[in-house]
């Protein structure tokens, strides 16, 4: 197979596709210098080995990739092979034009056909696992080739082909990452990495369909889980996590209880109040007054 | 119509049951909270998340199975997991998280008090081994590591103290509990000066001192709307899960011996005196002034056959550790006594007693060409039940056991239940109420009220549901590998040492 590289705005065949800002196949026959420059990117990046070794940089981590292999650059993150050499070996890339917003959600334009819900819970997927490399990702490998043959062909529906691959790419690598990290074996530890989940991102409002996709587990299967391992349902279990960390943060005298209940992820401060006040018999600001301290 | 409430704060879950007043239960539920390792060593919980699971499953509970029916509680009586530290600040605000029995932080204080001259006198007014998961060494700990928190601590509590605190505004500790932080004089019945000394504090930091039957303080006000409970139900300070544990198995009589295996395990003995180990290998928790809880805990248990079920196991079904654990069961029955010849030592968490060595590692030791899968299995169950085992003898040098009762999820799968019969030689009983900690709080909480004359006629209470005879001949196979199995562990002291610093 030959190199090639696709730029849009040179290119005749990216002249439909705005979005995709490079694509492109690199055979490198000899080492050599600053061929990959560290680079940020503003927009999301894959690349797939398929012949060599190469050592790559990716957000101030160091990786090894073997032939089968990709690597996801987010938008924002810095990425190019260690010590400014390039390696032996070939692998392809592609550059798809897209933004972050906010901590958690990354955002295509409208040639995507995912919906909001699923981009949303994709996105944090990946961001949950970044700096990511997925190792013997072969069918990254033929969703890249086959894109490659579309944009070659220019065969009619080549537009919705190329498109719907490229949202396949995103499906699959999520799919492919909430497999890999969970064993499959040991529910304890995907509870924990649930609870890391949910903790470390309280203010979002949870639906129970995320949390089982986070850990990839089909909705009902998680639900039956979750209710057998913990006692609680998903949505009870972290309505217990956020009155815990209520009570934490109504002992600060400085936060306002609106902010305590937004950060907490109730959508008014109303919701926490009535929530709040069932479990702990106060509603907030009762419990703050009788708990409150001069230092 | 009256009912008791116990609640069992445990190491992962909170368990929560309502008996009736002839001690059958009403209703049980239980609530999950994560214990977060931030670092080897590290054990934590949350205090407030507990709090918080604790309150919505007792809510739950009252709701669905107690409100609907009229029940009256007359009481709530606590249990916990014991060796728990939670500093606190002079407004009761925790300084972090809680340090569970499991942390190991405070290794290299446990290294120095054992080397002092301290350490006999302490086991002596104590009755505790010095190892990390004593609450002493973790205040030793923090003063050393920590200053300052240490420095803004104005109370160092167990979790049950820090839960209780919550419900009532009172600080308290019962004495059983006070005796599993290593600080209380069992024989005094007070706090020990050496050993507050050693921890670095005085007495105004620890919480009061009650017996296990006294009144926690009084329900606050805006619990009893939220839970729908009255001024007039007692909040009762209750003990630890050991003591409770010996007390729902019916182990109240000096020739019997509780074996209770969870993920981690223990052999008790109760009796009126404690047991003065020259080697300092035995625990002594104090229940009431006539009553000792001796005995020896283990890291090994359930705990280590779940790590050989996830290596191991056939996981065709997904996400099922359960019935894969029951399919290796069936597997490791095929094989004969003893595995053939190979032999397990369990210490892949280290060990407690008898050899109270944290270093300390596993090893399949024997494997010749002819072993399969299955004699791996066995031996991997048979080597937990000669730790226990070698716990059970250590016991027997103080006290005659002609009985033994045993509880916990593990040592009562039946499988297990007659490998215990076998290798003591002594007919063993599993109690009709499979959750001894809950029956043992009810027991408790009976007495108490008057319901029940006294402790002893409470233990006597208890229903046996099945009974298991040993088989002679197992027993002298069995013992035959025992003598193996001691032999290494004693011999593999500096090996165990030099792997364990490679590790």
């Amino acid at each position: 197979m030959n190199q090639f590289e696709l730029i849009y705005g040179k290119s005749e065949e990216l002249r439909l596709f705005p979005h995709i800002i490079e694509f492109g196949m690199v055979k490198n026959s000899s080492i050599g210098q600053n061929k990959l420059p560290k680079s940020s990117a503003n927009g999301v990046k894959f690349f797939y080995v398929s012949e060599g070794k190469f050592q790559w940089d990716i957000h101030n981590s160091k990786y090894t990739l073997y032939p089968g292999d990709l690597a996801v650059i987010l938008p924002g993150q810095e990425f190019g092979s260690c010590h400014d050499v390039l390696e032996i070996g070939s692998f392809t890339w592609i550059h798809i034009h897209a933004q972050q917003r906010g901590m958690e959600e990354i955002a295509l334009d409208a040639w995507s056909s995912l919906s909001e819900n699923e981009l949303l819970l994709i996105s944090k997927i990946l961001l949950l696992n970044s700096p990511l490399v997925i190792a013997n990702f072969n069918d990254g490998g033929k969703i890249l080739k086959c894109i490659q043959q579309e944009l070659f062909g220019q065969e009619v529906g080549h537009y919705t082909r190329v498109n719907n691959q490229i949202d396949e790419l995103f499906i699959l690598i999520a799919r492919q990452l909430t497999r890999q990290t969970n064993p499959g074996r040991d529910f304890s530890k995907i509870f924990m990495k649930l609870e890391e989940a949910l903790r470390r991102d309280l203010s979002h409002q949870w639906t129970v369909e995320e949390m089982a996709a986070l850990v990839g587990l089909g909705t009902t299967l998680f639900n039956n889980k979750v209710k057998s391992y913990s006692g609680f349902s998903p949505l009870n279990y972290l309505i217990n996590i956020r009155i815990s960390e209520a009570i934490k943060l109504l002992k600060k005298k400085d936060v306002s209880i609106t902010d305590i209940a937004l950060d907490i992820g109730f959508y008014s401060s109303q919701h926490f109040s009535t929530t709040f006040k069932k479990l702990i018999g106060y509603t907030p600001r009762e419990y703050r007054k009788n708990n409150s301290y001069n230092e | 119509m009256k009912c008791i409430i116990t609640i069992e704060l445990g190491t992962n879950a909170v368990r929560i049951f309502a008996f009736d007043l002839n001690g059958s239960v009403i209703g049980k539920l239980q609530g999950y909270y994560p214990t977060f390792h931030s670092q080897p060593d590290y054990s934590e919980q949350d205090p407030d998340q507990i709090f918080i699971t604790m309150l919505y499953v007792l809510k739950n509970l009252l709701n669905e199975k107690i409100h609907p029916k009229k029940y009256k509680v007359a009481s709530v009586c606590f249990s916990s997991s014991m060796h728990s530290m939670l500093a606190v600040d002079k407004n009761g605000i925790p300084l972090g998280n809680a340090f569970t029995w499991a942390d190991n932080r405070a290794k290299k204080e446990a290294i120095d008090a054992q080397k002092t001259a301290l350490a006999d006198s302490l086991h002596n007014s104590t009755g505790t081994p010095l190892h990390p998961m004593s609450p002493m060494l973790k205040i030793a700990w923090m003063k050393n590591n920590d200053t300052q928190n240490f420095k803004l601590a104005d109370k160092f509590l167990s979790i049950k103290s820090y839960v209780i605190h919550q419900l009532t505004g009172e600080y308290m500790i019962d004495y059983s509990l006070a005796c599993a932080t290593g600080m209380l004089n069992i024989h005094k019945i007070d706090w020990d000066g050496q050993a507050l000394a050693f921890a670095g504090i005085t007495r105004e930091k620890l919480p009061q001192l009650v017996p296990v039957f006294a009144n926690a303080g009084n329900l606050k006000k805006s619990y009893q709307n939220s839970l729908g409970l009255n001024g007039e139900t007692k909040i009762l300070i209750g003990s630890s899960d050991g003591c409770m544990a010996t007390l729902g198995a019916g182990i109240w009589k000096t020739d019997k011996a509780t074996i209770t295996v969870e993920d981690s395990s223990a052999v008790r003995v109760v009796g009126n005196k404690m047991l003065h180990d020259e080697k300092n290998r035995v625990f002594n928790y104090l229940i009431t002034e006539n009553f000792f809880v001796s005995g020896g805990p283990s890291n090994s248990g359930g705990g280590i056959f779940e790590w050989f079920a996830k290596q191991f196991g056939d996981f065709t079904a997904a996400y099922d550790t359960e019935s894969c654990m029951n399919s290796l069961l069936q597997e490791a029955a095929k094989v004969k006594t003893g595995s053939e010849g190979l032999l397990f030592l369990p210490y892949l968490l280290g060990e407690r007693a008898p050899i109270w060595n944290p270093d300390a590692r596993g090893m399949y030791f024997g494997i010749n060409i002819k072993h399969e899968r299955q004699h791996f299995i066995r031996a991997t169950i048979e080597g937990i039940f000669y730790e226990i085992y070698s716990i059970g003898k250590m016991l027997n040098e103080h006290r005659s056991i002609s009985a033994l009762s045993v509880n916990g999820s593990f040592a009562t799968i039946p499988f297990c239940s007659q490998i215990i019969a076998d290798m003591f030689n002594k007919p063993v009983h599993v109690t009709k109420n499979a959750n001894s900690v809950s029956m043992g709080a009810f027991l408790l909480a009976a007495t108490e009220m008057g319901v029940i004359k006294s402790l002893d006629d409470a233990a006597s209470r208890t229903e046996i549901a099945q009974s298991y005879s040993p088989n002679e001949n197992n027993h002298h196979s069995y013992m035959k590998y025992f003598e193996i199995f001691e032999s290494l562990t004693n011999k593999l002291g500096d090996e165990f040492a030099k792997i364990a610093e490679l590790q």
